[in-house]
């Protein structure tokens, strides 16, 4: 099927409110002009694409790429026995864990706290170069990574969690302790920022570059 | 409309030119745009049971539900009830020399800000706590209006709201959080489950199903023609 032929709601002077779905007739002359009515149907301010999206996404992003580093440079917990502390960052963590012998929640806290940040990251760096350099193909493609970077994105908080109920039940001064390092902080803002930043980015400026034969 | 899997039927909708009528209006309602490809389509009436896909990009536009108000009401009044044994029991402990220790949603958030990491305590503190209430607690408001029949004009300001906070409530990722740190510590430690746990995955269940039962589509449309009464 093609539809190289079908123009967007825009093109044809309708725009869809990103709170209800519904579609209102833009005024004349209001491609331009920074204040729309707001929705008559929920009172939600209509934008017409996403407010400074390439801008927010961009920024958004290299924050928490910067952030990644302490995230997994830093101690992430520190685990006292007996009075020995002893240091754990993201991936030695992990390890432990599989020397330990319990390889599939070691699969499973790879897959959230590594693998998971880096395909948003790395998927957001390519939807935005493509927004920016105008790419004619595989947009439905492109699509499907910002719906699976969107769907994946609060799961990587499974460390954070973990930790926070680690901290509360290992407590006990005498035998073991268990602490949080900094690099919690660090990896929360990595997770939060890279929620920002999907939720800033607006797919339909993929379409809205394609040109119409 | 082609077979989708084993149960559930796709309905591609069909994309089309804006036809205007006379004195340049329009009927806004006969028209659909694709949240993330902005293409035009034709409404169409989607019985339950049936998805609505985007012909161009694939997006899933919407899915109607049986009886969604209902249960969203329903759903939202059982999950208010279960928030209250959730975060006031303890959802696992351990034995250390005799005595328990244990682990409950505020206890966490208290020791991390007590040592210090303020960020990840608020945090934790809005996404396993905060959140899901507030996400019950407006499902709660906007169902019961609805089932009610009753208008209020803060309807559509608590709708956008609860669209808007619905991904940072995760229950579902606190869950997993939890089984890790139980599988970390049972290879040490004997692991006492609290009646709490029984009623975290209770409210967890009751959560994930009164997402999937919320049809902002038709919530929408129930609001409009509620506050044209």
């Amino acid at each position: 099927m093609s539809f190289s032929n079908k123009k967007s709601a825009l093109k044809q002077g309708l725009i869809r409110c990103h709170h209800c779905g519904c579609i209102v007739q833009l005024p004349v002359n209001a491609l331009h002009s920074k204040h729309l009515e707001p929705c008559p149907r929920c009172d939600g301010q209509l934008h017409i694409r996403l407010p400074n999206s390439f801008q927010r996404t961009a920024a958004l992003l290299c924050s928490a790429f910067i952030l990644y580093i302490p995230a997994n440079v830093f101690p992430i917990m520190i685990v006292t026995k007996f009075g020995v502390p002893e240091h754990h960052t993201i991936i030695s963590g992990i390890i432990s864990l599989i020397n330990s012998g319990m390889v599939p929640i070691a699969t499973l806290v790879f897959i959230a706290s590594v693998l998971v940040p880096l395909i948003k990251m790395l998927g957001l760096a390519i939807l935005l170069w493509a927004v920016r350099h105008r790419w004619q193909r595989n947009m439905r493609v492109l699509t499907l990574v910002y719906r699976i970077i969107a769907f994946v994105g609060r799961w990587s908080m499974l460390d954070i969690f973990m930790i926070s109920i680690l901290v509360s039940i290992v407590s006990s001064e005498a035998l073991e302790q268990v602490l949080a390092g900094p690099a919690a902080t660090a990896f929360a803002g990595v997770v939060v920022l890279t929620m920002l930043a999907t939720n800033s980015f607006d797919p339909r400026l993929l379409w809205d570059r394609l040109r119409v034969q | 409309m082609k077979l989708n899997g084993w149960f559930c039927l796709k309905l591609t909708l069909t994309a089309c030119d804006v036809l205007f009528m006379h004195n340049n209006t329009l009927n806004t309602l006969a028209y659909e745009a694709c949240p993330q490809c902005d293409l035009l389509l034709k409404s169409a009436a989607v019985a339950v049971g049936i998805k609505a896909h985007c012909p161009r990009c694939g997006c899933q536009l919407y899915r109607p539900r049986h009886y969604s108000v209902e249960r969203t009401f329903a759903l939202s009044l059982t999950g208010l009830i279960l928030f209250i044994p959730v975060n006031l029991l303890p959802l696992v402990g351990i034995l250390v020399l005799g005595n328990a220790q244990e682990a409950s949603l505020w206890s966490g958030v208290s020791t991390l800000y007590a040592e210090g990491l303020w960020g990840v305590a608020i945090l934790v503190f809005l996404s396993s706590m905060a959140f899901p209430f507030l996400k019950i607690s407006l499902s709660l408001l906007v169902s019961g209006h609805l089932y009610f029949d009753k208008p209020n004009r803060y309807l559509k300001v608590w709708l956008r709201t609860l669209q808007h906070l619905d991904e940072w409530a995760m229950l579902e990722v606190y869950t997993l959080g939890i089984i890790v740190a139980c599988v970390k510590l049972a290879s040490r430690t004997e692991l006492k489950f609290g009646l709490g746990l029984a009623a975290f995955i209770a409210l967890l269940l009751v959560i994930v199903m009164l997402t999937s039962s919320l049809d902002e589509h038709l919530f929408w449309q129930r609001i409009a023609a509620l506050n044209k009464q």
